[in-house]
């Protein structure tokens, strides 16, 4: 571990001790009063800062005064005290503490701080994401990768929602290099194996342990250790591994396939599925359970097809390295109406055809060539123009009877808002059922 | 001056923190720092104690 120096404000000499003694690994500097520890603030080079908040019997939570001026030198200030009603903890925040800390749980606490304030350190050095390794302007798409950029530190899991080629597995490697961990990323697409070979992948097996194991293997579970496991299409699972990986993420250890020795392994967990996984549980086809031990913050990428601003800025970005190409007015206004159902990864493949062509210049036919049959709809029909695109889209990707139950939200939506909410309103407007409007409402929770 | 009962309390909870803080390290220390682990446990012990008495005084 990086060595850090590390200011202790603290008046109880078996209080400094027992803080020593934890940041042993550490350079460590104490300070038992404010003066003395605004005189080391003043002079010496910290990285962190441990604030008792009462500095003496009687004193007057003069540790809350150091706060501000470690805060200003540039210290992570994590208080630790016994005063930890809401009102100091409060103060303590305002004052600028980054954690706040009830005195006694040192021993555990003191490890996660340090592993914390490490992680977060090594993740604000990261590169930013949009100059190269995300490419977006959508505006929506960018404030849904930066929100989930700020969880990438935090052991929290994350699942990624979104159809194939949105570039699922991107965002999850993007999370994993910003998340300040050391060990790998390791990604398993749960939908390319059959059970018993998924099982084997992820475990791993002893030689012998079945017919063709001739030797041992580690699973993906333990590659991943002290790193990130991404599982794709989560939902492509049995039912019987997911219970066998319920296990295994709940205990934190697993044993591989043959072997009778417990493995251990601490990873984090991102997961993505084109599926809506609220409609996987109530299909029966993933655990409520596994999803919850899953799902912590959810992230979705839009299909291509809403996000057409990011047609050329990807083209530009495939072809940054090798042959650059130009595309006409109508070539370009053809992909720009096309609907693009294998979203980033279609997008990838027609640039690396188009880049192999004759010519660099991109016409209409030649365009229309490499997507031909999957142009937009004539005009006029109910899929054309940028609405029906996006719907034509999200069919597609979610199939037909989503996207129905997609427009029906949308239109009782905006009918409830025109009636300022009333149902009764909405029911007469619309002409539907009770039960349509209420199952509509049902299925879209809080979102109508 | 008679002493102000929740810094009292907040006194004690502090050096019962400790002590329970110190009591877990303990096992892990060497000889020499038993030893001087052991003597801030004591002093410490002895502070609760009278920190115990002054709350008693003032209730």
């Amino acid at each position: 571990m990086e060595k850090l120096n590390i200011l202790v404000v603290e008046d109880d000499k078996l209080a400094q001790k027992v803080m020593a003694a934890q940041l042993a690994a550490h350079n460590v500097d104490l300070a038992g009063d404010l003066k003395t520890a605004l005189k080391k603030l003043e002079t010496g080079r910290y990285d962190l800062g441990f604030f008792d908040l009462m500095l003496g019997p009687g004193d007057d939570y003069s540790g809350l005064k150091a706060i501000p001026r470690a805060v200003d030198k540039g210290l992570y200030a994590v208080v630790v005290s016994s005063s930890d009603s809401d009102e100091m903890i409060d103060k303590a925040y305002e004052a600028g503490a980054g954690d706040f800390y009830a005195k006694g749980n040192e021993e555990r606490n003191v490890a996660d701080i340090l592993q914390k304030f490490l992680q977060h350190r090594k993740a604000a050095g990261a590169a930013d994401i949009f100059a190269d390794a995300f490419i977006t302007q959508d505006p929506e798409t960018k404030a849904a990768a930066a929100e989930a950029l700020k969880y990438a530190p935090t052991e929290l899991p994350i699942v990624i929602l979104g159809p194939s080629g949105t570039g699922k597995t991107s965002l999850a490697k993007i999370l994993h290099e910003h998340s300040g961990r050391d060990g790998a990323f390791v990604a398993i697409n749960c939908s390319a194996y059959s059970e018993d070979l998924l099982e084997a992948e992820l475990f791993g097996y002893k030689k012998g342990a079945f017919t063709g194991a001739s030797e041992a293997r580690k699973g993906r579970l333990l590659e991943a250790h002290k790193g990130t496991l991404f599982l794709d299409e989560i939902g492509a699972m049995s039912l019987n591994m997911q219970t066998k990986l319920l296990k295994a993420l709940e205990e934190r250890s697993f044993y591989p396939l043959g072997s009778e020795k417990p493995e251990r392994s601490e990873f984090r967990i991102i997961s993505a599925t084109l599926e809506d996984p609220q409609a996987l549980i109530a299909q029966g086809k993933l655990r409520f359970d596994l999803f919850h031990r899953v799902h912590g913050y959810t992230i979705t990428l839009k299909p291509l097809a809403r996000r057409r601003c990011d047609i050329f800025p990807l083209v530009l970005h495939f072809t940054k390295t090798g042959r650059r190409l130009a595309f006409t007015p109508e070539a370009r206004e053809f992909m720009g109406s096309y609907a693009w159902p294998g979203n980033i990864r279609e997008l990838k493949k027609f640039t690396d055809l188009v880049a192999g062509g004759p010519g660099g210049r991109v016409s209409l036919e030649t365009a229309q060539k490499h997507l031909k049959g999957r142009a937009a709809g004539p005009a006029g029909s109910p899929a054309a123009g940028p609405a029906g695109e996006d719907l034509y889209a999200y069919a597609l990707a979610h199939g037909l009877e989503a996207a129905l139950d997609k427009v029906s939200a949308e239109i009782i939506k905006r009918n409830l808002d025109e009636n300022e909410g009333s149902r009764t309103k909405t029911l007469a407007a619309l002409k539907i059922s009770t039960r349509l409007l209420y199952a509509t409402l049902k299925k879209s929770g809080d979102k109508i | 001056m008679t002493a102000d009962p929740s810094k009292l309390l907040h006194d004690l909870r502090s050096k019962c923190s400790s002590l329970k803080s110190a009591a877990e390290l303990y096992k892990d220390c060497s000889a020499p720092e038993k030893k001087e682990m052991l003597a801030l446990m004591k002093a410490a012990a002895a502070e609760i104690t009278k920190t115990l008495a002054e709350l008693e005084a003032v209730n």
